[in-house]
């Protein structure tokens, strides 16, 4: 990138608002996936106007632009691959507006999603997709992946809360999609093509959000499972029931060896542990509903299950699923975090695939995951100084990724394919449907400038078709 | 691949632990306050690994971020993968200054120890009207930023140890030399021994400081373990006053800012906030208390070199002291208290006070 | 004028620890003085007391401070602070920037103009004064 380049965005953006220091180019040369990449530069624009006159400047002197928000993309999202400019939309970071009437709020790419919460919350609303890095991530990053979270079983994800868009396209137009109102059936739905779009269509600066009334009592129940094929039929079961659990998340036998190794939690090394939960506004509503999840527990051959009577029991039974993150990243030096979705009723199939794969190639990989929507996450725990067992993480992936495809799913839930996923896509999306998103890609990034290099939108040799 | 620095000697391990999950983010009053990833922990391992995997040396351009850290330990606290950053980050303070390369302000800091009785070099302190180096059952340790920066509130506190009849004694004291260590150097011998020979000429069994960060430093380096080894007492003041009874209250709206080097650094959470309950018992918590304390901003040197960052850090803090509407925001720290005040802005008409300094401005009024 | 590089402006008067003072109206203005603001380095924070504060002259009633020093700010004459300049909270290195400008500090309305006979006035007492500062300054 060149020098004339760097002086037209400190032109843009102000002197205290770029940076070319090495510190800033080694930290921004990753996100929270194995992929690493140095940008030439980087900016924090505060203005959609700023944002548009950096994506013509790109377009111009044909340097690419990568947008980031918190960085803890698990799939290589904010990694600049082919160098060029972050644009850091951390400084935008505004609250704009939120209206209960209306039933939605209104927010900058920069607001991290705990925020948000923070700030519903007195009012008795939530914004139900929550991504286990909610402290960290922000919304524009969630409007990237689409994210999910632990409440997607019941709530859905993002893309079902995003009612309108101000995007900045990569040449630096600015347009406006979908619009406040609950509902609307006007024109093509460009506010679901960008949601999920992985920040290579445009740059989201300005997202309303539909907002949901949060429930005010919940009821949590855990179970252990001797055989992991018994827990997985129990979760298609239970989905299938007639009433949709809140939240139900599995944590394998694995993770349970590596919680009890680093806590003193002394957790049963079964081969499953599930835990559920029903929200409602009375109590009869939420035991109603977990009374039929305990039921199918019990017919499913649970060894244990435990009710929590308290808030604080509640707690105590989620520990285990909300610190299987820190324990995994004990085991070993480095994690391959797996984001796959299967139909409901190929769970069990699955969870048995994941085991089978692990004994094949030696390697653990403990998983815990969105049991409740098919989504898991098997997390390949590894060495990545030793370049044997290196190899056998990569083809322990293509294996399990060619399974999922077999069982109908799709390689990922919530995370996004950025660039850990890409070599796969061809499993999952016929030519005609590449072709396609190339072709979407193409008419709105003809230079392609913005995030390039991601979701194999590009083909093997580097050319776009 | 040999080491080259010592902090890959003895934290290799940890440094490639960092998954860079970034949840570091979350919790650091730097990232916080800047947005500027390079400062954050996650961003500080990044340059590390590329050090330790020979991409970069350690040089001048890794100073801004390697030396502006309060060692808060806010992020080691919240690492699901246990990565202690601040120890990290103190050693790789010294392989820098080992190559020469420092802050100008640490540089500078280490310099005046060495012809100076305190970090600012100012060598006729106030005189706080009392006898120094008397003979007594305590020796009350003002620190540094006590003596020089905040003498009100030294003064406020020394009135109440005179209150309740404390037979205590002020030394000709000189800094306790524990920061040196955190920004590269070596604690400086000399002015501990200093200390050391004038606390035990006193004869008193029992060392009272200001400062957490002098109990600390006097409590746990091995420079000071002579005081340990002739069975002499460190205690920092809320400690001292955890059991005393009062006799005065306040019906104000009171919260608590948990000092780093009290609370995350030492576990002291509830002593102080014993003592508040008695004599304030509309008492409200900040949003982040405790273990999650927001850190002020003025630990690990960031006050001296990054006053700007580190006054804004500050401010960030007060935010949430306005959340909850207090009236008064209480801690036990000097340098709390400095960088606080520092920040406050005028339209923010709460004030703020060292816990032993409030309590003797309420049995003041009392009289 | 200028003396040894520092600026030094003939028609104001200056306080001996460094502060600056000018008539408006019925008001002073005081700040600091360029040699001062260049042996402070940059100001990080100043004390911006309440209005109505009483002023008394050679006391000190505001605390300035630049990273590695803390200043004292001395009453030029016995008075009531009337204004602050409350661009300094958030800007305080505008006292290095600009000043006898936009760096102002504090408004006082004097009990007695006359005292302002008290303070250092004029080119050839302003020079003596400085000249023996920076030599002062210099051996420390």
């Amino acid at each position: 990138m060149d020098e004339k380049s760097k002086k037209a965005l400190i032109h843009i953006v102000g002197e205290e608002n770029f940076t070319d220091n090495l510190i800033d180019l080694i930290s921004y040369s990753k996100d929270a996936s194995g992929h690493s990449h140095r940008p030439d530069a980087a900016v924090w624009p505060t203005t959609t106007e700023q944002i548009s006159a950096i994506l013509k400047l790109a377009n111009k002197d044909r340097f690419p632009v990568v947008p980031r928000g918190a960085g803890t993309s698990l799939a290589g999202l904010a990694v600049p691959e082919k160098g060029g400019v972050i644009l850091d939309l951390g400084r935008m970071n505004k609250i704009i507006s939120v209206s209960v009437t209306d039933r939605l709020a209104v927010v900058q790419p920069g607001v991290v999603y705990a925020d948000l919460e923070r700030v519903l919350a007195p009012h008795g609303f939530f914004f139900p997709p929550d991504p286990a890095s909610g402290t960290v991530a922000t919304l524009g990053g969630n409007v990237a992946t689409n994210a999910g979270g632990i409440k997607g079983a019941k709530y859905g994800t993002t893309k079902d809360y995003v009612l309108s868009l101000q995007v900045v396209l990569p040449d630096g137009r600015v347009m406006r999609t979908g619009s406040k109102c609950m509902k609307s059936s006007s024109g093509y739905d460009l506010t679901k093509l960008f949601v999920g779009s992985e920040g290579t269509l445009g740059v989201v600066t300005e997202i309303t959000l539909k907002i949901n009334p949060k429930p005010s009592l919940s009821s949590t129940a855990m179970a252990t499972f001797e055989d992991l094929e018994d827990a997985g039929r129990a979760v298609s079961e239970i989905m299938h029931s007639g009433i949709l659990p809140s939240a139900l998340e599995i944590v394998d036998q694995q993770t349970l060896i590596a919680i009890n190794q680093n806590t003193d939690l002394n957790l049963p090394e079964v081969e499953a542990i599930l835990i559920a939960e029903t929200d409602g506004h009375t109590r009869e509503e939420t035991q109603f509903q977990l009374n039929k999840v305990i039921e199918i527990f019990k017919k499913n051959k649970a060894a244990t299950v435990k009710q929590a009577d308290t808030k604080e029991e509640a707690e105590a039974l989620w520990t285990a699923r909300k610190s299987a993150y820190a324990v995994m990243s004990r085991i070993n030096n480095s994690l391959a975090v797996e984001d796959l979705s299967v139909p409901m009723s190929k769970v069990p199939n699955i969870l048995k695939t994941i085991s089978d794969l692990a004994k094949k190639y030696d390697l653990k990989i403990p998983t815990v995951g969105h049991a409740g929507d098919g989504n898991l996450h098997p997390t390949i725990s590894f060495d990545s100084t030793n370049p044997d067992e290196v190899k056998r993480v990569e083809q322990a992936s293509a294996e399990l990724f060619e399974k999922v495809i077999e069982l109908g799913g799709t390689l990922t839930g919530e995370h996004g394919i950025g660039l850990a996923k890409a070599k796969f896509m061809h499993l999952e999306h016929d030519p005609v449907a590449m072709d396609v998103m190339r072709s979407i890609k193409k008419s709105f990034d003809p230079n392609n400038i913005l995030n390039p290099g991601k979701m194999a939108l590009e083909v093997q040799d580097g050319s776009q078709i | 691949m040999e080491a080259k620095y010592d902090f890959e000697r003895k934290y290799r391990d940890q440094v490639l632990r960092c998954s860079n999950c970034g949840f570091c983010q979350a919790v650091c009053p730097v990232f916080g306050s800047t947005l500027r990833p390079a400062y954050n922990a996650r961003g500080k391992m990044l340059i590390l690994k590329e050090v330790m995997d020979g991409t970069i040396d350690l040089n001048d351009e890794l100073i801004e971020t390697l030396f502006q850290c309060t060692t808060c330990a806010a992020c080691a606290e919240n690492c699901p993968s246990g990565v202690n950053v601040p120890d990290i980050i103190k050693q790789v303070r010294k392989d820098m200054v080992n190559i020469g390369s420092c802050h100008p302000a640490f540089k500078g800091m280490n310099e005046v120890l060495k012809n100076h009785t305190n970090i600012y070099g100012e060598d006729e302190p106030e005189d706080f009207e009392r006898e120094r180096n008397k003979k007594a059952e305590y020796v009350y340790f003002i620190g540094c930023v006590g003596s020089c920066r905040e003498d009100e509130a030294t003064l406020e506190t020394l009135d109440l140890l005179d209150r309740l009849k404390v037979d205590y004694t002020l030394i000709d004291e000189v800094c306790c030399s524990g920061v040196l260590e955190d920004v590269g150097y070596d604690m400086n011998e000399d002015l501990v021994r200093k200390n050391m020979d004038m606390i035990l000429a006193t004869g008193a069994k029992t060392v009272i400081t200001g400062c957490p960060y002098c109990s600390r430093t006097f409590n746990n380096k091995p420079q000071y373990a002579e005081l340990k080894e002739k069975g002499i007492k460190v205690l920092h003041i809320s400690q001292f006053l955890k059991d005393f009874d009062f006799g005065v209250m306040t019906d104000k709206l009171v919260t608590y800012h948990d000092p780093c080097d009290l609370g995350r650094h030492c576990g002291i959470y509830e002593g102080p906030r014993e003592i508040i309950r008695k004599i304030a018992p509309n008492f409200v918590e900040l949003r982040h208390n405790r273990v999650d304390s927001l850190c002020c901003g003025a630990g690990g040197g960031v006050r001296g070199a990054y006053a700007k960052n580190s006054i804004a850090m500050a401010r960030r803090r007060l935010e949430e002291v306005e959340e909850v509407g207090a009236e008064v925001v209480l801690t036990e720290c000097n340098s709390c208290v400095h960088n606080l005040a520092n920040a406050k802005l005028r339209k923010q008409k709460f004030k703020i006070f060292n816990i032993s300094q409030f309590v003797n401005k309420l049995m003041e009024e009392a009289e | 004028m200028e003396i040894q590089g520092y600026n030094m402006p003939d028609d104001l008067h200056y306080e001996e620890n460094h502060f600056w003072v000018k008539e408006e109206g019925d008001l002073l203005v005081m700040g600091m003085d360029d040699f001062a603001q260049t042996m402070a380095g940059e100001v990080v924070y100043i004390q911006l007391p309440d209005e109505g504060k009483r002023v008394k002259v050679g006391k000190k009633f505001a605390k300035i401070e630049s990273g590695k020093w803390l200043g004292k700010v001395y009453g030029p004459v016995n008075g009531e602070l009337v204004a602050v300049n409350e661009e300094l909270e958030m800007n305080p290195g505008l006292i290095n920037d600009d000043c006898y400008g936009k760096g102002w500090m504090y408004k006082i309305r004097p009990d007695d103009k006359g005292e302002l006979a008290n303070l250092i006035y004029g080119p050839e007492a302003v020079e003596k004064w400085l000249l023996a500062e920076i030599k002062k300054y210099a051996e420390e």
